[in-house]
């Protein structure tokens, strides 16, 4: 890097950023700053505000307090155009490029070169080649958006910012789908921007590439910055501890008897094509078992095959010493065997329809005699779900809609209790919730393997797993790699599994 | 939830107001005979709005209900006037066999439109597009273009084809009496309000009705939670295509023929009066009630104009205008929701902190 001093008036300056969203603080008084010509990587687990921060600075959200400042001047955003006109850019993961309008067309959206009104394309198609080619890229401009590549995508992304004059860019995880040649020639693109004079936001959880490229790092956790500093006075082991916060650690649930039974659901060899491979596990009656990794290890895939949810391509299950290959979520839940997506909003909860009708979606069949569904029954039994998980408020008749993120939670979970199942397997069950919401459903996780159900867990906080797991199950790009026992689990060990080789050494 | 406050309260307070602005200005709106004949011109319109409001509750469509009315009604009335079937079963048999024929064939059609969208996935409105031409195709080709139904003065089954064609009439055209209305209660009419209140019930009391709204409302949700989403499509395609079948019954023995061009445009009157009645097209919202008030909204604007002699070409316009200021409140209602929500969740979230 040519320049590591970081003085001077930054390009932009964010002050004690603050967003809530209902049940959760996503940021709470956030600092940030990036300078010209410099990279500043943000870092930190999924939840840890990151991309909140972004869609702040391009003006998507609006915080809640705190002020954003422009080469020192204060300014303020309702609207994403605000942020493009003073020159801030936010490359998102999902790309939104028009597929089917060609490269060219796709940089100069918004803003076409026209010639007495009509579209000037002899001159697009000669800016944009202009502009393709300082960024290096070997594609027709005419390229429809569909037939390009995830790295060409993101290429005419930065493109159309340059085109824009842009003055910052930040990319939201911008080497999650990229190959490794991929990933060099995405750094040597943003080394052109930096010699450009332009400021760079880099989101990344992989900490080799923050190391290579970024000049400071700012680390966020739980919404909160609990680092910033030059790259290059900080080692990864720092990094990590800022990540996975060692400072908090929840109080850890111990199960109420010592020995869990004989192994449950036995999953050999599973496989699934681009998702995961080789897998094996062991469920027990009683037995809380965390699956960790980084995001992207194949760990919610593994859980949905188990659940029906996805197909398996190879590989076999015995549950309860009975062959177990479910084809549809429906008949896993025949077999009392229950997942608990992550995302709630989109997979968990029908949001129109009431908590009641919720609750009881899985099992409705219990409260129906010839297809009619008896109201004084459901409503009995819903009502007893919902005060057994402390759903506030506990109305059974309110849309699931307008509950907030931790409620909603709580929510899935009374759904899949009343489902009485044997193995239940949640993803990410605590991801959004505050600390106390978070206590408790730790306790009913807990208390569901008292009762002899066999549990796993998936979660990216470490805390969490440790916390709660009696065994852990550790995947690294999608195969097992190591098992750990709540007595040998510490967060280095852990981490030391879930992370790519190379990054143990350093 | 399913019922918001507008769609539960909007279109029928549109409607009284409606009701009660043409019986003060339109002389004998109010009467009894002309209450009754707009239920009877609304019926045919109220059923296919039924059917169709559980696909769209499902977040599909189905265009090919008023084509389906036309092929279903051919083969009804070619059934009711087939020489075989008037020997093998009589008159009031032919009539029997000719209504199951007729929504069997609805039924049919409906299953075959519901594999197509839940076992291959192409989007409903291309399927039901396709099948929309397809069927009226079929009315054509089985009828080479002309009705069936009245005999040739020369057919020697001439009394028994005009016999069955009477049976049929009963139920299509027929009245039941009723103290104080010398018309007599339409049956259609009685039909479709039998069928409001049975589609009701299974909307809102049945396992089935519930994942109706669960598969409309978040199709992966109500997957993982074991419902066969599948099933439930093909079964809504299958409601829409009886519905339409039993309406060309309806038709057929109100008319006393079936003609391949019967039921053009019934598709967009039925999706018509269902989004007038508060239902989604995008799914999870909409209720047989809904259905009802709709259809009986525009039922009421035809008549009253029709009785202040307005030229059926303004009826139209009025028509499109009534649609666009339903989804007009819908959306409203909508941004009004949201907007209590959103207070709401930051009260909520602003005291948990």
């Amino acid at each position: 890097m040519p320049d590591s001093s970081a003085s001077g008036t930054p390009l932009l300056a964010v002050a004690g950023i603050t967003k809530r969203f209902p049940g959760v603080v996503a940021l709470d008084a956030v600092d940030f700053a990036v300078h010209a010509g410099r990279v500043h990587a943000l870092v930190g687990e999924n939840g840890a505000g990151k991309s909140t921060l972004l869609r702040i600075v391009a003006g998507a959200d609006r915080p809640d307090a705190g002020a954003l400042a422009v080469d020192g001047r204060p300014v303020s955003f309702t609207a994403p155009r605000d942020a493009l006109r003073l020159g801030l850019t936010v490359i998102y993961q999902e790309l939104s490029l028009v597929p089917a309008l060609g490269a060219g067309a796709n940089i100069f959206l918004g803003m076409e070169p026209t010639r007495h009104g009509l579209l000037d394309l002899g001159t697009e198609a000669a800016r944009a080649a202009d502009v393709l080619r300082t960024l290096g890229a070997d594609f027709d401009p005419a390229t429809p958006a569909r037939d390009l590549s995830v790295a060409e995508q993101q290429l005419v992304e930065i493109a159309r910012a340059l085109a824009r004059d842009t003055r910052l860019i930040a990319l939201d995880e911008p080497t999650a789908a990229l190959s490794h040649l991929e990933t060099e020639r995405l750094f040597t693109q943003i080394g052109e921007l930096t010699k450009r004079g332009i400021g760079v936001v880099f989101v990344s959880h992989r900490l080799e590439e923050v190391r290579r490229i970024a000049d400071e790092i700012t680390v966020l956790r739980d919404g909160r910055r609990v680092f910033t500093g030059p790259a290059a006075a900080v080692d990864d082991i720092t990094l990590i501890r800022h990540m996975v916060g060692r400072d908090i650690e929840y109080a850890r649930v111990p199960p109420a008897v010592a020995a869990p039974g004989p192994p449950f659901l036995e999953a050999r060899g599973l496989t699934r094509r681009r998702a995961f491979t080789d897998v094996s596990l062991v469920l027990r009656r009683g037995e809380i078992v965390g699956l960790a990794g980084l995001v992207g290890a194949g760990r919610t895939d593994v859980a949905r095959c188990i659940a029906g949810a996805d197909l398996l391509d190879e590989g076999s299950m015995l549950l309860s010493g009975a062959p177990y290959r479910p084809v549809s979520p429906r008949e896993a839940i025949g077999r009392r065997v229950v997942y608990l997506p992550e995302d709630r909003k989109t997979q968990g909860l029908v949001l129109g329809l009431s908590v009641r009708e919720n609750v009881t979606l899985p099992t409705l069949a219990r409260f129906a005699r010839w297809g009619v569904v008896r109201g004084a029954r459901e409503r009995t039994a819903a009502a007893r779900q919902v005060a057994a998980v402390e759903l506030r408020p506990p109305d059974i008749e309110r849309e699931a809609g307008t509950l907030s993120g931790g409620n909603q939670q709580k929510l899935v979970l009374a759904k899949w209790l009343l489902a009485d199942a044997d193995v239940l397997l949640f993803d990410e069950p605590t991801r959004g919730v505050d600390i106390a919401t978070k206590t408790e459903l730790h306790r009913v996780i807990r208390s569901l393997a008292d009762a002899g159900k066999a549990v796993l867990v998936i979660s990216s906080e470490l805390p969490e797993i440790l916390a709660l797991a009696d065994r852990i199950v550790v995947m690294r790009e999608g195969r097992v790699s190591g098992e750990l026992t709540a007595a040998e689990a510490t967060a280095e060990r852990v981490l030391a599994l879930a992370l790519p080789a190379s990054h143990t050494a350093a | 939830m399913k019922t918001r406050a507008a769609a539960r309260l909007g279109v029928p307070l549109a409607l009284a107001g409606i009701v009660v602005v043409a019986g003060v200005f339109i002389p004998g709106f109010m009467s009894r005979a002309n209450l009754t004949t707009i239920l009877l011109h609304v019926s045919i319109n109220g059923i296919l709005a039924l059917g169709s409001i559980f696909v769209i509750i499902t977040a599909g469509i189905d265009l090919s209900v008023g084509s389906v009315v036309g092929l279903a009604g051919v083969l009804a009335a070619a059934a009711l006037t087939s020489g075989a079937v008037l020997r093998l079963v009589g008159p009031t048999g032919a009539a029997m066999v000719a209504a199951l024929v007729g929504l069997g064939t609805g039924a049919l059609v409906g299953l075959v439109n519901g594999s197509i969208v839940a076992r291959l996935g192409v989007a409903p409105f291309i399927v039901t597009l396709a099948m929309m031409t397809a069927a009226r195709g079929a009315a054509r080709l089985v009828t080479g273009g002309v009705p069936i139904g009245f005999p040739d003065p020369g057919d020697p089954l001439y009394g028994q084809k005009i016999a069955a064609l009477d049976a049929l009439h009963a139920v299509g055209g027929g009245r039941i009496p009723v103290p104080g209305l010398p018309t007599g209660f339409p049956v259609p009419a009685l039909v479709m309000l039998v069928l409001v209140a049975l589609g009701g019930f299974v909307l809102t009391r049945t396992r089935f009705g519930r994942h109706v709204y669960a598969v409309g409302g978040n199709e992966e949700a109500s997957r993982l939670s074991g419902v066969s989403v599948g099933w439930v499509k093909l079964g809504v395609y299958a409601i829409a295509g009886a519905s339409a079948g039993l309406a060309a019954v309806l038709l057929v023995g109100q008319l006393r023929s079936g003609g391949p061009d019967a039921g053009m445009l019934y598709e967009l009157n039925a999706i018509a009066a269902a989004v007038i009645g508060g239902t989604s097209l995008f799914g999870g919202i909409g209720t047989a009630w809904g259905a009802l008030t709709g259809a009986l909204l525009i039922g009421v604007l035809n008549n009253g104009l029709d009785l202040l002699g307005v030229q059926s070409f303004w009826q139209e316009i009025a028509k499109g205008v009534i649609i666009l200021l339903a989804v007009l409140f819908d959306v409203w209602m909508k941004r009004m929701d949201a907007r209590r929500w959103r207070d709401r969740a930051a009260g909520e979230s602003a005291g948990a902190a």
